[in-house]
């Protein structure tokens, strides 16, 4: 598990001087890894196979699309990032974390460093922003005291400060969904992921919320966005991974949402 | 730890009342289920006391010989009163058996009186702590010379035996199977509502909640339910505490006092740990399939 060795300070000095692959046989890249996905399979007890031995590995800071049809596996590498599901085979790692190995209560802790968001938003309907976003941090034991500067300071990173006493059915689409940005920022996650946050957005509210995940990831957190927004990926020429049948078929820094051979 | 609580307890509240439907449907049920369940205890209670009132009437009656004195008769009697298994012995002499079987049956006094002497004998009549203990009674009596027979009992203490047990099994039975369909109905209220917060279930567990974070709110709930449940439980018992105490008393063996004093504070207390209980476990089971697996 050399590859995933975690942020000693032995591995930042590493980060300066990268050995060439030789010196590590096994594809180490020595820098800070956020996500490290090794051989996974991923086998449904329906007899479905969603994934055949995936490797991934994302160093922190990175922006990552994964794209691929439906039914090539974006969503069930989700679900084991968030360990919804374990891996049937091989290694999920989060932070140097192997999280097939995790014990039941460590779980929700891996979890608040992952923000999540999702095509439907998932906001609770009879609670104004504020409250939404002061959810995620009030149930997992958080003293009031410091929900409220927190939530406030998330607000202002979204720009929903003058809709915080609003409820949910009174925004527009792209303001819920900045809500739900809102509250998978306030845990200060280590990997926000998003699950095809456009998918129910005009283009032009689209554009503003790509917009906002860039400015989140040049604030150091790591993004990896599932999407089918082809537009999007080509414009923005960021790392993109396509996945098909279950199968990693490429892996492009500055890529196109279509391979460009 | 006090901040958990707090958050719990609150949201267990504003849950309750938020789906306060289904939190009346599950309240409402629950206080049917409670009531039967007191109606139960009610003539389990009075079946006991019945029982027990029968046992403690079954009697030893051992006849003298006219030869034995009226000493013998005395040393018996203070015998007798030495044995753990006798709660009571009553001496009853030739002329106080001649005037009861007058007072019982006027009509056959010419017969009675017919006679040169009076032909009915003294006699013992013990009363047991246990009928089961009749055997080790009668063994003793019978072995004492100023004894001329024992009236034998077995066969009443065997038949009360059967009917006693018949009784208290099917009681229990009863009580069991009200029980499990109480808690089948319970559940499924309670579960209704888990169901209906499914999604804020959803997203606690994907904003990294443990599970206790989960859990406890609705343990809370589901007792708020049995808390309510029973309030209106015994609410109900004490409008009808009258009726029901001369219930018992006509038709069993309960007194009054006893009823009102003892018998109902017990069932407010079997109401309320009924009540929940069965709502704590009902919403353990509900949330157990949304926690992480």
């Amino acid at each position: 598990m050399a590859m995933v060795s975690p942020a000693t300070s032995e591995s930042k000095a590493s980060q300066t001087r990268r050995p060439d692959a030789s010196d590590r046989p096994d594809d180490a890249i020595p820098t800070r890894i956020v996500l490290a996905m090794q051989g996974v399979t991923k086998e449904f007890p329906n007899g479905r196979v969603a994934l055949r031995g995936v490797d991934l590995v994302v160093p922190e800071g990175d922006f990552v699309f994964l794209v691929g049809p439906s039914g090539a596996g974006k969503s069930t590498v989700i679900k084991l990032l968030i360990r919804d599901e374990l891996p049937t085979k091989g290694l999920v790692l989060l932070d140097g974390r192997d999280l097939g190995r995790l014990k039941r209560r460590d779980v929700p802790k891996i979890r608040r460093r992952i923000g999540v968001v999702f095509q439907d938003f998932k906001l609770l309907p009879n609670k104004t922003v504020r409250d939404n976003v002061g959810f995620a941090l009030e149930v997992t034991g958080t003293p009031r005291r410091e929900i409220v500067p927190a939530v406030e300071r998330v607000l202002r990173v979204v720009g929903l400060t003058g809709q915080a006493d609003q409820l949910p059915s009174q925004l527009s689409g792209g303001e819920q969904q900045r809500t739900a940005i809102a509250r998978a920022l306030v845990h200060n996650p280590r990997l926000f992921i998003a699950d095809e946050p456009t998918g129910n957005l005009d283009p032009a509210i689209s554009w503003e919320i790509i917009q906002l995940l860039l400015r989140i990831n040049e604030l150091g957190v790591t993004v990896l966005m599932a999407t089918h927004n082809a537009e999007v990926v080509t414009a923005v020429r960021k790392r993109v991974v396509g996945l098909e049948n279950g199968r990693i078929v490429r892996d492009e820094v500055g890529g196109a949402y279509h391979r460009e051979d | 730890m006090i901040s958990f609580l707090a958050f719990s307890v609150r949201r267990a509240w504003h849950g309750y009342w938020k789906n306060a439907l289904m939190s009346i449907a599950a309240t409402a049920t629950m206080a049917v289920v409670l009531v039967l369940l007191s109606g139960l205890i009610v003539l389990e209670t009075g079946l006991n006391a019945t029982l027990s009132y029968v046992q403690s009437e079954v009697q030893v009656v051992a006849y003298l010989k006219d030869s034995a004195t009226e000493q013998d008769a005395i040393n018996l009697e203070t015998n007798l009163q030495k044995m753990a298994q006798v709660s009571q012995v009553q001496y009853v002499t030739k002329a106080k058996a001649y005037q009861d079987f007058l007072d019982r049956h006027p009509d056959e006094a010419d017969v009675i009186n017919s006679l040169p002497d009076n032909p009915l004998p003294a006699s013992l009549q013990i009363n047991l702590t246990d009928p089961n203990d009749y055997i080790d009674v009668a063994n003793y009596l019978n072995s004492q010379p100023a004894v001329d027979h024992v009236m034998n009992i077995r066969q009443t203490v065997d038949q009360l035996n059967t009917v006693i047990g018949v009784l208290q099994t099917g009681g229990s039975v009863i009580l069991i199977v009200v029980g499990l369909i109480v808690l089948f109905i319970v559940v499924n209220t309670i579960r209704l509502a888990v169901v209906a917060r499914a999604d804020e279930i959803e997203i606690m567990r994907l904003v990294g909640a443990s599970d206790a974070f989960i859990r406890w709110p609705f343990i809370f709930e589901g007792a708020l339910v049995g808390l309510f449940g029973a309030a209106i439980t015994i609410f109900l018992l004490i409008l009808s505490q009258g009726p029901i105490t001369s219930f018992m008393a006509d038709y069993f063996k309960v007194l009054p006092i006893e009823a009102s004093t003892t018998v109902g504070p017990t069932i407010g207390l079997i109401v309320l740990g009924a009540g929940v209980g069965i709502g704590v476990l009902g919403s353990l089971l509900s949330v157990r399939s949304y926690l992480i697996r």
